[in-house]
């Protein structure tokens, strides 16, 4: 029987379809934030259109089941103050991390081939803060692990 | 390269001999021309014989980009192409918001030049410096919507970036456009050279990255945009909260000045039926944005009730909302809704359909055309239900849609009986919503545009604004250049021409300080202001070699003989002595020849021109 524990609290980018208007300046702010460079294969945060008014957003979710960190064989993943952390010693660039993910939130970095996952650039995210909208929002929930 | 923003090569693509080649941009060329309107016209001066016919095998489509694309500068989502036109035969850009503008400097080219014409339907995939020829038979004749998602499904990327023609551009329809998202490239029939190619689609991925020359200076500059954008009315609360149809109660009740059936009037009585606080009110969904703007004035608009409940569309803008709307005598935004997104579908120009629409009825309603011609239907002001179904016939050239499909100045030639005198067009490209009659500087800038009847070159926006008195005559001529200088820098960034508003009608130290934290240049306003004369000389030479001089720089004769009717602009127009002696002092300016309109050899040579000059002459043009 598994026991439902109220642990830490862990952080959520919030994203408001209303809001959003497809503008992606996220993309663009999030890996100029990380790399100093404008681009969208670099970013850790993606927004799909899918028709007039069908938007998504593919972002890491700290979700419960850490999906990732189940399918690396090399064990290169973990979770840590509230962010999944790469080992670039132990991964081998495999990208079963990104296949595993159902939220589309790795990607492998075009050069190094690393994975690259929102880490809330240091607790005060870029997309949040640039989003013109305010379509994003950093919230924090009740980690729930069972 | 020693400057920022380029990638230092454009692709030439054959499509005859599906070979690819690369073009090097040296650091000269990117200071000479920037970018975009610049590359593209320097390439197909040089590329196009501009004798030959638009749907020629020879005939180049540039799709390029500018050093603004792929970075986080507000309003830089764009991408620019140009070709030889079907519907104006010179020289042509239309400039669309989208994030493929950004996709091509990621695969790292700053453009491509499309040239031959392949054997069977063909979409481009273009990643990473790699190019495949992909069939396209079983996107042919499909809709735009549906032929990116095919083609998103077939690559395997929801994300990926691709524009495509519909139907129009495929059966040649002079004026189809080519559609991005939802965003149209839209005006004087680009698409149509790429149907003529067998081209359905361009999709294109990158994943590298596009850089700035001084990140400290460009983070300030951006500071800067963040500050004073919110001083601007237009820009913090106009644009983002109705869109451009905010311009329906500004231009047509305010100032009486929205072209109404066919230009008959341009006070549209019901304009309370089809503005933007309407729009806003009852039909609203969403807004949206071209990629990296923070303005957002692209909204989703969608019928809940009514005839046309359901129709939905990115749009319509207030070009559309004049061209299907007060135009055609019709004030139900719901048809206009649906108009705008069938337009958008099969992949033509809502402007020039609308006003080809509009010219239609006034000819049917002075009995030049006839329901024999019709197909039985009544194609009076006011029929949004013809004004709806000939969209996907003059898309198909079925019936009266093939001669639709040609614009309304060969239209006006085959039905005959003094319609020119009506056709709505300015070098064959159909006017937008904006008064030749009410505004000085439109009536000199339509006639002297590259492009004919567009309100990209010059902008209205100065004379709205005040910023030039929109009845003067005299200083009018150097308010235009001013205008079309801006606007052409603005193309060569692929910038939108909204930024007016922030950095000046005309070219301002603003601009220059826009530019070179980006570029590096460290361009003068002198010197960019040379660079934008000079990219304009180009392209006047290249339509004084398809034979456009002086006596093509008109208007059609409404403007010039019938004064507004009635409303607040009661009186106003532009008569033939007064635009000439706006003409003189016009040439004057330029340096071209007075009684040609030709540039003279003189100015080119300033320009850095002196080959251009020389091909003129070997053409037998003396300048």
């Amino acid at each position: 029987m598994s026991v439902v524990v109220a642990q830490e609290k862990k952080p959520l980018i919030r994203f408001d379809i209303k809001k959003c208007a497809f503008c992606k300046i996220c993309e663009l702010s999030c890996s100029k934030y990380h790399y100093k460079k404008f681009g969208d294969s670099i970013s850790r945060i993606t927004i799909i259109r899918k028709g007039p008014l069908m938007f998504k957003c593919h972002i890491c979710t700290r979700c419960e089941k850490r999906f990732c960190i189940t399918a690396c064989p090399t064990k290169a993943l973990s979770y840590k103050g509230g962010n999944i952390v790469v080992d670039p010693k132990l991964c081998n660039s495999c990208g079963d991390c990104v296949k595993a993910c159902p939220f589309h939130g790795i990607k492998l970095h075009p050069e190094n081939k690393l994975p690259i996952i929102c880490d809330l650039c240091d607790g005060d995210p870029s997309c949040v803060k640039d989003c013109p909208k305010g379509a994003l929002s950093l919230v924090w929930l009740p980690e729930v692990r069972k | 390269m020693k400057y920022s923003g380029y990638k230092g090569r454009v692709l030439a693509i054959n499509l005859t001999t599906k070979k690819t080649s690369t073009i090097e941009v040296t650091d000269e060329f990117a200071r000479k021309y920037i970018g975009g309107n610049g590359f593209a016209v320097r390439y197909l001066f040089d590329m196009v014989d501009p004798r030959m016919d638009a749907f020629d095998v020879t005939n180049v489509v540039a799709m390029m980009t500018g050093p603004f694309q792929g970075i986080n500068s507000p309003t830089a989502g764009k991408y620019y192409m140009a070709t030889k036109s079907p519907l104006t035969n010179g020289y042509f850009d239309s400039v669309s918001g989208g994030f493929i503008g950004a996709q091509i400097k990621y695969a790292g080219y700053d453009g491509f030049l499309i040239t031959g014409k392949a054997d069977k339907p063909t979409y481009l995939f273009v990643e990473d410096g790699k190019v495949e020829f992909r069939p396209a038979e079983r996107l042919w004749g499909k809709l735009t919507g549906e032929t990116q998602e095919m083609i998103k499904e077939e690559v395997g990327d929801p994300n990926l970036c691709v524009s495509a023609i519909g139907p129009a551009g495929e059966n040649l329809v002079r004026y189809a456009c080519v559609i991005t998202e939802y965003r149209a490239a839209g005006r004087g029939g680009v698409g149509a050279v790429l149907g003529s190619k067998k081209l359905k689609a361009i999709a294109v991925r990158g994943s590298g990255t596009n850089e700035v020359a001084d990140p400290e200076a460009y983070e300030a500059w951006m500071q800067w945009y963040k500050e004073e954008a919110k001083k601007v009315p237009g820009i913090a609360v106009g644009l983002p909260t109705y869109g451009t149809p905010a311009l329906v109660a500004s231009i047509g009740k305010m100032l009486g000045a929205m072209g109404s059936y066919n230009h008959q009037t341009e006070f549209f009585q019901n304009w309370e039926n089809i503005s933007g606080e309407r729009l806003k009110k009852e039909f609203w969904d969403k807004d949206t944005a071209c990629p990296a703007c923070p303005i957002a004035c692209s909204k989703v608009f969608s019928a809940k009730s009514g005839k046309w409940k359901g129709a939905i569309s990115e749009g319509p803008e207030y070009e559309t909302i004049y061209s299907l709307g007060s135009m055609c005598g019709i004030d139900d935004l719901g048809a206009i809704i649906k108009g705008d997104s069938l337009c958008d579908e099969w992949g033509m120009d809502t402007v020039t359909y609308g006003v080809m629409v509009s010219f239609l009825m006034e000819a049917y309603e002075k009995g030049l055309v006839t329901k024999d011609n019709t197909d039985g239907v009544e194609f009076k002001f006011g029929n949004d239900d013809a004004m709806i179904a000939y969209i996907e016939k003059t898309a198909k050239r079925e019936g009266l849609g093939n001669l639709m499909a040609e614009g309304s100045l060969r239209a006006s030639r085959v039905i005959g009986g003094g319609s020119e005198r009506f056709a709505i067009q300015v070098k064959g490209l159909e006017i937008p919503g904006h008064s030749a009659r009410a505004l000085r500087g439109m009536a000199l800038g339509y006639s002297t545009a590259t492009r004919g009847g567009s309100h990209h070159d010059p902008r209205p926006t100065g004379e709205y604004a005040g910023a030039s008195d929109r009845k003067a005559v005299e200083g009018k001529a150097a308010w235009v250049i001013g205008t079309q200088q801006m606007t052409t820098i603005g193309d060569s960034l692929v910038n939108c021409h909204f930024l007016e508003r922030l950095l000046g009608f005309t070219l301002t130290q603003k601009w220059v300080d826009m530019i070179n934290p980006v570029t590096g240049f460290g361009y003068t306003l002198e010197e960019l202001t040379t660079v934008a004369e000079r990219i304009l000389d180009l392209e006047r030479a290249f339509n004084v070699r398809t034979g456009i001089r002086r006596k093509d720089d008109t208007l059609p004769r409404r403007f010039l003989e019938e004064p507004i009717p009635e409303g607040p602009s009661q009186g106003m127009y532009t008569d033939e002595p007064t635009l000439n002696k706006m003409l003189d002092d016009f040439y004057a300016l330029k340096g071209w020849d007075p009684k040609t309109g030709v540039p003279t050899r003189e100015k080119l040579v300033r320009m850095g021109l002196e080959d251009v000059a020389d091909c003129l002459n070997k053409s037998g043009i003396s300048c």
